[in-house]
């Protein structure tokens, strides 16, 4: 029988390209990319405001000042990371095939059969180029963001899973996007989706 | 630069003295105090930080203060241990009919009363009682948006005098996203106001907060002395915070849901699950509240209406009562029983005498001012811990202080019923229902942060607070004089 569910979960350092190439990838198998447009999804179909829900995005939930009662949080990151969990659940055992930059995904799905886990890193410099040129910062500011933004999904991504954000036992493939460049990383991922799923027909 | 003027040099000798003195203080403590004490902060910190779940937490240091405090500290104190457990309380007559004698440890009373409630609130809201309610009330203002503000807050404050704030929350906030969705208005501030009022419902009464079961349990209070004083104290704010959160809002209010047609909103009667479930749910609830009213006359106590709650909800429902029974909270029952037993073991070892000595060498006779500090430790420390490990300790405290005086015993539990039940409302961490509020509108993507929570509910717990110590401090001066 013809594997018909592709669900592809990209984790990703800052600056590293995982995003270009989840791009990339998802075109080539012609497949939905979600990433921050998950909570525009979110938020269409409950017919709310999304601008109420990106900035606790990708957050962890703060050290102290929250409480749980009865499974409730009183925490926002926590309610909307569930909320985008439940979606990714959702979408999997609906059968939907799709690529999903973070969100923990590859946790949030374990087991399924049509998960291909992945995490694209890079080189501490070539990712600061990156950075540099993309938000047109200075060599100190990059600096501090891609540090900052990397402990942020570390900490979010460590909070919310049982394994550790970048650990490569979570992944099925991990690469150094700077070496090779991000055309070629990604092919290589082709590559390896259809070695992993030779009878690969999405519907 | 001379010493005598040096400010720092000044507060290094005060914060040496300091730490003199409390490192003096506690090598003169026994060590069963400063075991017992160890094993609170541990209990208190694991039950904030979340690590461990809070029964299991309190369940451990209950057995830690048994083995370490009882045992091996106390030299294997059996009788204490067996006073803690408080198992015996259950044979006396007294503990079902009349009054019990209240002694330091587990409070089963209150246990047996919250279980028996739970059930039946278990079965009002699996009839569809709750949704019914908010869906009638709607309907009944014709589904303005300004006057369901108004009356979901009265209702919540009403609803919260006789059933745990958390499953009033839990429903109103549902049925008000609902609604904001059909009238197109932003929940945030309705579910914020509810919150609030279902706090300041739960203060009115015995049954209506767990700190108030804990006090009026262990003080021999009554339902009627809680509604002729912390009621009263309620109604009066109730006002106020109407007042105060239409004066906020009301501008958003106004005119949301003017130009949705209402004829297509859902009818009251359609969520009514199962129709017989219903009025039986009904009636035991009417019956439970009348005893409840009656039970200084009755001579029933908690423990009994408990029990009459849960058996008539069970037995009126035969073919759910396993499942009703399957959805009692175990683990907030588990996590009262280890508590108790904790604050049992702080008793006994005279580590609560110390704190009501510590107190009452601040206030001296001084009735007002210790009244002031009752009422304002316990909200700002509630604000912020569970108000129920603070209640549970304050109660033994508060008996102390007042010195076998009753009617200063009395004036003492009100202000800190008061002060416990209204100071959680200050931040969306302080009292059950708000993180259930709070979660319930973060689910339906409406986040509440910090922020936005405290700009609105602190303004109101201060209101409150200090309506509530007014009235205590003028309830107190009509005992003196």
């Amino acid at each position: 029988m013809a594997q018909e569910q592709l669900i592809i979960s990209i984790g990703r350092e800052f600056g590293s390209g995982g995003h270009l190439i989840a791009e990339m990838v998802a075109e080539h198998f012609h497949l939905p990319l979600y990433d921050y447009n998950l909570l525009q999804e979110i938020a269409a179909g409950k017919n709310i405001d999304v601008s109420n829900l990106k900035k606790y995005d990708e957050l962890p939930r703060r050290r102290f000042f929250h409480r749980t009662v009865k499974g409730h949080h009183s925490s926002p990151e926590v309610n909307i990371a569930q909320m985008q969990f439940d979606f990714i659940r959702q979408k999997a055992s609906e059968g939907e095939s799709f690529v999903i930059v973070g969100r923990c995904a590859e946790e949030v799905l374990k087991g399924h059969d049509a998960l291909v886990a992945l995490f694209i890193n890079g080189d501490h410099d070539k990712k600061l180029e990156r950075i540099k040129k993309l938000y047109n910062l200075n060599h100190e500011d990059a600096e501090a963001l891609m540090q900052t933004t990397n402990r942020k999904r570390k900490n979010y991504h460590n909070h919310f899973c049982t394994t550790k954000w970048g650990d490569s036992r979570n992944y099925e493939l991990c690469i150094n996007a700077s070496r090779i460049g991000y055309e070629e990383t990604a092919e290589i991922i082709e590559s390896y989706i259809c070695h992993r799923f030779p009878d690969l027909d999405l519907v | 630069m001379e010493h005598g003027l040096n400010i720092t040099y000044l507060l290094r000798r005060c914060d040496a003295f300091l730490i003199y003195t409390v490192t003096k203080e506690v090598c003169e403590m026994p060590v069963e105090q400063i075991v017992a004490i160890v094993i609170f902060v541990i209990m208190f910190a694991l039950v904030i930080t979340e690590k461990i779940e809070k029964h299991i937490t309190t369940l451990i240091c209950g057995a830690a203060m048994m083995l370490f405090v009882f045992g091996f500290c106390m030299g294997w104190n059996f009788e204490m241990m067996w006073s803690v457990l408080s198992l015996e309380s259950v044979t006396h007559l007294g503990f079902w009919y009349g009054h019990a004698d209240h002694g330091a440890g587990i409070d089963w009373a209150t246990i047996i009363f919250l279980a028996g409630m739970m059930v039946m609130v278990e079965g009002m809201a699996k009839a569809g009682f709750f949704r019914w309610l908010c869906m009638t009330l709607a309907k009944l203002v014709k589904y303005k948006v300004l006057p369901i503000f108004l009356v979901f807050m009265v209702m919540s404050a009403c609803l919260a005098m006789f059933i745990d704030s958390i499953t009033v929350i839990l429903f109103l906030a549902a049925v008000t996203i609902e609604l904001a969705h059909l009238l197109k208005f932003n929940p945030v501030p309705m579910i914020l106001a509810e919150i609030f009022c279902a706090n300041l419902g739960g203060s009115a009464t015995m049954c209506g907060d767990p700190p108030n079961i804990i006090i009026g349990s262990a003080l021999n209070l009554s339902f009627f002395d809680f509604l002729s004083n912390t009621g009263l104290i309620a109604a009066v704010s109730l006002v106020f915070i109407v007042l105060y959160f239409y004066l906020c809002f009301r501008k958003q209010y106004a005119q949301a849901g003017k130009d949705v047609d209402v004829s297509s909103m859902p009818d009251p009667a359609s969520v009514i699950t199962d129709k017989r479930g219903f009025f039986i749910s009904i009636g035991i609830f009417l019956v439970v509240v009348v005893l409840l009213i009656t039970h200084s006359s009755t001579q029933l106590s908690v423990a009994t209406i408990g029990v009459v709650s849960a058996v008539l909800t069970l037995v009126g429902s035969p073919k759910s009562a396993g499942h009703i029974l399957k959805l009692v909270d175990y683990k907030t029952l588990l996590f009262f029983i280890g508590l108790f037993i904790v604050v049992g073991g702080l008793q006994n070892t005279g580590v609560l005498d110390i704190i009501a000595a510590w107190i009452s060498s601040i206030c001296g006779d001084n009735l007002m001012l210790m009244i002031a500090i009752i009422i304002w430790i316990s909200g700002i420390a509630s604000a912020f811990i569970d108000n129920i490990p603070f209640a549970t300790i304050m109660v033994p405290i508060i008996e102390t202080l007042s010195g076998g005086n009753v009617p200063m015993l009395h004036t003492l539990a009100y202000s800190l019923a008061m002060g416990t039940d209204i100071g959680g409302s200050a931040t969306p961490i302080g009292a059950s229902a708000n993180v259930v509020g709070v979660s319930v509108a973060s689910k339906a993507g409406y986040p509440i942060g910090w922020g936005q929570y405290c700009r609105y509910m602190a303004p109101a717990t201060l209101i409150v607070m200090t309506i509530s110590t007014v009235a205590i401090w003028l309830m107190a001066g009509l005992l003196t004089f």
